[in-house]
């Protein structure tokens, strides 16, 4: 698969996985550019040793791990601010508040309930993190739970 | 299940994607390989032009004394060996590791931040101790000409420039470092302790 297919298949994946964990627009959006600056820099040394798939959640994952290491970030988007407020006026609340909920987690839980909601298969997401299969599912299911509790708190069903 | 009734996954991606084009991408991949260049070359060009003066002190004042010459060559030996090893091995590699799992990724991060606060360290001392010899044995030579009191008044500030170095700038930058390992080994910890709670159950 080359890059511009990469980017094509990947891109939206990325960017809801860097949103649910900083939720915030811009930065979702530099996390996701600079996820997608390492693949082009990395994309030689893939073996195929993982899934693909695998290897660029490990990238952004880490990615997002790694921001408050940076003080600032490599590369800044241009966004225009009416552009944000436009868009998180179009959004439904219960959309905005999954994110928010899921924002509020610990990390390695938000990278977790992102990829699971990404449709990544449990024993993929274990490979991701570096847990057990059985960690992962049980995390799930709490993280799950702890959502539904908050969802139903805010009358958001 | 509790959550059956919402539909999480079909909310999650309804979030909305703003996916710059390949072309708009390939153009902020340019302007960040652009900008690592150009830090690149106005480091070693700051480097360069700093030897270059000190090299033309040299040659258009002709320094008389053995402490003069060594203070310049201790002054530029200082920063050709600062500039290489902060450039070569201190920079820490944006890739390193970045491909394998999270736990093994904040790991190894651990090893590198503390094994670079042990170089940083070290190495600022050396630093800051080194350029402060070299200035002061070249100054010796020019402040023999001058009356005691602004001799001495040039080898304060010099001192005084010194210590606010060691004092101030060489904690900051380690307390900066420390802090970083501190949340990483926080967050790893997070995630092992994360998942003995989840064995337990």
């Amino acid at each position: 698969m080359d890059f511009e297919q990469l980017y094509e298949l990947y891109w939206e994946k990325i960017f809801r996985l860097c949103m649910g964990f900083v939720n915030d627009y811009a930065t979702a959006q530099d996390l996701a550019q600079e996820t997608f600056i390492i693949v082009w820099e990395k994309q030689d040394t893939f073996r195929n040793e993982a899934n693909i798939g695998t290897w660029i959640f490990r990238i952004a994952s880490n990615n997002c791990l790694r921001q408050i290491e940076k003080q600032k970030r490599i590369i800044k988007t241009d966004l225009l601010p009416n552009l944000v407020e436009e868009r998180s006026h179009s959004l439904e609340p219960q959309i905005l508040f999954l994110y928010k909920c899921i924002a509020d987690l610990s990390e390695t839980d938000r990278i977790i309930i992102s990829l699971e909601l990404e449709d990544i298969k449990q024993a993929e997401i274990a490979k991701i993190v570096g847990l057990s299969e059985a960690n992962v599912r049980v995390k799930i299911h709490r993280i799950k739970e702890k959502l539904t509790k908050k969802f139903k708190e805010n009358g958001q069903r | 299940m509790d959550n059956d009734n919402i539909d999480f996954k079909n909310l999650w991606k309804q979030q909305i994607v703003s996916k710059p084009n390949l072309e708009e991408f390939m153009v902020q991949l340019n302007k960040f390989k652009k900008a690592g260049l150009k830090t690149y070359w106005i480091t070693n060009a700051v480097l360069a032009l700093t030897s270059v003066f000190l090299v033309c002190i040299w040659v258009f004042y002709q320094p008389q004394f053995t402490s003069t010459k060594i203070g310049l060559v201790l002054t530029i030996l200082t920063m050709v060996v600062y500039f290489v090893v902060f450039n070569r091995i201190l920079k820490p590699s944006l890739y390193v590791g970045v491909a394998q799992s999270n736990q093994n990724y904040v790991q190894g991060l651990i090893t590198i931040k503390k094994k670079q606060q042990f170089m940083q360290s070290t190495m600022l001392s050396l630093y800051f101790g080194f350029l402060t010899v070299g200035i002061c044995l070249y100054m010796y030579e020019y402040t023999r000409f001058m009356s005691t009191v602004t001799a001495m008044v040039f080898y304060v500030l010099t001192i005084a420039w010194s210590a606010l170095n060691w004092l101030y700038i060489r904690p900051k930058q380690m307390k900066k470092q420390q802090l970083i390992i501190d949340e990483l080994i926080t967050k790893s910890r997070e995630i092992s302790v994360d998942s003995v709670d989840d064995e337990m159950e």
